[in-house]
């Protein structure tokens, strides 16, 4: 009785220091690591010997695992982040050495940053997230999602780069909502359903309360770019809310799936 | 995506006492340290931090999956998880062990010479 007081303390202690392993891994093992660790004492405990030094001994190499696999993963974050920064740097060229051969380009210093920053944030984007892909419709989602929300910052940057017109870059109020909305959902597909249209209801909302000086050929044109946009935002959400619902039928018939 | 592996690149000795433990079938974490232990009669006694790291980069390798989760008839009733061998598991390791036999017959091969 004692014996299983005892086990019972330290297997509070030892969920309590899985809990410092990344994520993913957690997921993965700490439930098999944790009942493991209850085999063990139990078995320690069977043969009458005593249980302090054996689980000190199992903290301390467990915490030998933990650290090294926290190494691991920021070895890994680091690898992506520099290959997404490479990755843009790559592309960013395009635009550096066009508007080299462009009379009318126009951009500056600081235009040339912030698109920078937009390819750098779209590539960071798309690295974390295709770690989550499983379902197709998330994948279709996240590209759809991906190309719009890229498609409407690069508008916005050479419109109000070339226009000189500083209020347009509300439309990246947009991209916003939608990096907001991504990192509360924590990019499960349901929460990103709601994010997209929220995208696309905010685009709408600035497109009408934003004043206009356009003639009426090109204010048109802008409205069709609107609808457009608005259509690939809602698209986009409507893959999240299919994908979120395979998602939910999938998780009570999940039979601990193949994990390779 | 997981990263394949190489058959041919030598293994850690942890790596290689898990695919041997898992040789002859299924077996979860306890099962797997417990056939670790009896392999190498009591020299290897392997953490479940050691054991379950490596794990993880054996499923990213494909060497080794989940199979199932159930109960242990040997032992309570709480459901465990299973691992098993993969095809590119097996080829590991009898890839490993061929290495081995090629570096046992050199050794001999010079200890007899050096008599």
């Amino acid at each position: 009785m004692a014996a299983n007081v005892r086990i019972r303390r330290y297997q509070a202690c030892y969920a309590m220091l899985l809990r410092l392993y990344p994520r993913p891994f957690r997921k993965h093992f700490a439930e098999g690591m944790a009942q493991t660790f209850h085999d063990l004492c139990r078995e320690h405990t069977d043969a009458g010997r005593r249980l302090f030094g054996f689980a000190l001994w199992i903290f301390c190499e467990t915490l030998g695992g933990i650290v090294m696999e926290n190494i691991l993963r920021l070895n890994q974050l680091g690898k992506t982040t520099l290959r997404v920064a490479l990755g843009a740097l790559a592309v960013w060229m395009v635009p550096l050495v066009s508007s080299q051969f462009f009379e009318d380009w126009h951009w500056g210093v600081g235009g040339f940053a912030r698109v920078y920053v937009l390819f750098f944030l779209t590539g960071m984007v798309m690295a974390l997230v295709a770690r989550r892909m499983g379902v197709w419709s998330y994948k279709a989602g996240v590209g759809l999602a991906l190309v719009a929300g890229f498609a409407l910052g690069w508008s916005t940057m050479v419109q109000t780069a070339d226009s000189g017109h500083p209020e347009r870059l509300w439309y990246l109020g947009v991209l916003a909502v939608g990096l907001i909305g991504a990192s509360f959902a924590r990019l499960h597909a349901r929460g990103l359903a709601l994010t997209l249209f929220a995208m696309a209801a905010t685009l709408a909302l600035i497109a009408m309360i934003l004043p206009s000086d356009a003639p009426p050929d090109m204010a048109r044109r802008m409205a069709i770019g609107h609808g457009v946009y608005v259509a690939l935002f809602i698209a986009s959400g409507l893959l999240f809310r299919h994908a979120s619902l395979t998602e939910s039928h999938r998780e009570p018939n999940r039979q601990a799936p193949a994990g390779a | 995506m997981p990263k394949k592996s190489t058959p041919q690149a030598p293994l850690t000795p942890a790596v290689l006492h898990i695919l041997l433990a898992l040789s002859t079938g299924e077996r979860h974490g306890y099962g797997i340290m417990k056939q670790v232990e009896a392999d190498s009669q009591g020299k290897v006694k392997m953490g479940p931090g050691t054991l379950y790291g490596s794990m993880s980069r054996m499923m990213e390798a494909t060497l080794i999956r989940e199979s199932d989760k159930r109960v242990d008839p040997e032992m309570d009733d709480e459901r465990r998880i299973y691992y098993e061998l993969t095809g590119v598991g097996r080829v590991a390791l009898e890839a490993e062990l061929t290495r081995y036999r090629g570096v046992v017959a050199v050794a001999e091969g010079r200890l007899a010479h050096g008599r």
